[in-house]
């Protein structure tokens, strides 16, 4: 792939998914394929899934088991360092300390409202899930998991269920009231005709915030990548060395910037969701 | 960007339809729900709760920390505000001590004073007493002394030796006709 020659597309088989892996290995390009099994696919009714793992399957794996290693270890260093909440941690454990208590006090509590506690490991899991995921994007031979939006899809939509459950249990019956829009102070001849032009937008609202949570996680991660992989490109379209350092010193640029978006689209990803958490246990009408 | 994309198709042919941008699969979405639902037990279990567990209990160590700090504070102060009492009543029973102490020695000096000025006069009036006697005696005596002297002096004069008994009579009469002042000089004190 990195030998593209005139007409061989670099960008699209970098940001889509397959169903095989690249890994370094010293036959031209250095790079590899490693096919993934191919299972039957499932029938489930009608629907067919293809459960075949594909890359960006491998990559969220790795991301997630990446996540886990990390975290453990924090909370393992934080354990030894802290003597049971009696000292205050040192070192690794301190800083995912500040990490998880910055995402707890100052995204999730104040956005969530009282007794957001519970909410507190959902968005926690979001950022770091979705930060280990972005940031595989930029290992050398990795892939961006969240440039799918199969991926930035599924977890919008759990967010969605999140919010809507947390809707119900915080709201009960009047959770019916942030679908069916049903106001109490104007007279029944407004109300009628306002809750039929109000209830369908409620809905669409309902279902446009997840949807903008996949399209933006996915926009901004593939994005970043088409841009690095048209600036790598500009050297074998110019087929020139002279050209080279130019592109290459503007990918740097370029990657710097996408080092900085993983970290903002994760945090923008669960902060949104803690918002959406709160507007609907508060929303009243 | 057509360009690429048929060369794409081209690339793998028939083998993988190519793979839309925004066209979602169900398998990778059942995998990434698994996998985040996993990872959020995983994270949940081992790593989140601990953490939030040790940090609560580490708030909770500082807000007691904090709230005993705050009651030995209160307690000293209070202490404090007790002593400061205790030395300003110490301080005032002193300063009464002082000035009665003070009272006390003004009085008996002033007793004092009063009873020697006492004694004083007690002494001045017995010396006048004793001056005045003095004097009264020594007017007597003078006045005998004188009648003897004017009687030597008399009979000397007329040469005829009187009646004794009668001219002491007649000198007696006459030195009482005088008064004492003239005898007599007046004695101050």
């Amino acid at each position: 792939m990195l030998l593209a020659g005139p007409g061989i597309d670099i960008i699209t088989p970098h940001i889509t998914d397959a169903h095989a892996i690249d890994y370094p290995c010293l036959h031209p390009g250095f790079v590899c394929e490693l096919p993934l099994p191919r299972w039957a696919p499932i029938h489930i009714g009608s629907f067919a899934i293809d459960m075949s793992p594909t890359k960006h399957v491998v990559w969220l794996g790795i991301a997630a088991l990446l996540c886990v290693i990390t975290m453990l270890m924090a909370a393992r260093a934080h354990a030894k360092t802290t003597f049971g909440g009696q000292r205050a941690p040192s070192g690794f454990g301190n800083g995912m300390e500040a990490f998880v208590l910055f995402l707890r006090n100052e995204v999730v509590i104040p956005n969530v409202g009282p007794r957001g506690d519970k909410f507190v490991p959902f968005i926690l899991t979001l950022f770091f899930f979705i930060l280990f995921a972005n940031l595989c994007g930029l290992i050398p031979y990795g892939s961006t998991a969240t440039g799918n939006i199969s991926v930035t899809a599924t977890l919008a939509l759990v967010t969605f269920v999140v919010v809507e459950i947390a809707g119900m249990r915080e709201q009960g019956a009047g959770y019916l009231s942030t679908i069916f829009y049903w106001p109490h102070d104007v007279p029944l001849a407004v109300k009628m005709p306002m809750t039929l032009i109000m209830t369908p937008v409620e809905i669409v609202g309902k279902f446009t915030k997840p949807f903008a949570l996949a399209i933006r996680l996915f926009a901004n991660m593939t994005a970043g990548h088409v841009v690095l992989l048209a600036l790598i490109g500009l050297i074998f379209t110019f087929k020139s060395y002279i050209v080279a350092p130019a592109p290459l010193a503007m990918a740097v640029a370029i990657s710097m910037l996408e080092l900085f978006v993983s970290l903002l689209q994760a945090f923008i990803f669960a902060l949104l969701a803690a918002v959406f958490i709160g507007q609907i246990r508060t929303s009243s009408h | 960007m057509h360009f690429f994309l048929l060369q794409e198709t081209i690339q793998h042919g028939a083998a993988e339809a190519p793979t839309g941008l925004l066209s979602p699969t169900g398998g990778v979405m059942v995998w990434t729900l698994v996998i985040f639902i996993v990872l959020l037990l995983i994270l949940t279990k081992y790593a989140f709760k601990p953490i939030t567990k040790a940090v609560e209990e580490r708030e909770k160590a500082l807000a007691d920390a904090i709230a005993a700090a705050q009651r030995d504070r209160d307690e000293s102060n209070r202490l404090l505000q007790d002593q400061r009492e205790q030395i300003a009543v110490a301080r005032d029973e002193a300063q009464k001590i002082i000035a009665d102490a003070r009272a006390a020695a003004e009085q008996v000096r002033g007793k004092m004073i009063e009873q020697a000025h006492g004694e004083t006069g007690d002494l001045l009036d017995r010396a006048r007493r004793e001056i005045v006697a003095e004097r009264d005696r020594a007017i007597a005596d003078l006045r005998l002394e004188a009648i003897d002297l004017a009687i030597a002096g008399a009979s000397r004069v007329i040469g005829k030796n009187m009646d004794e008994q009668s001219n002491r009579q007649l000198v007696e009469s006459f030195l009482a006709s005088i008064p004492n002042s003239k005898i007599a000089p007046k004695v101050t004190v």
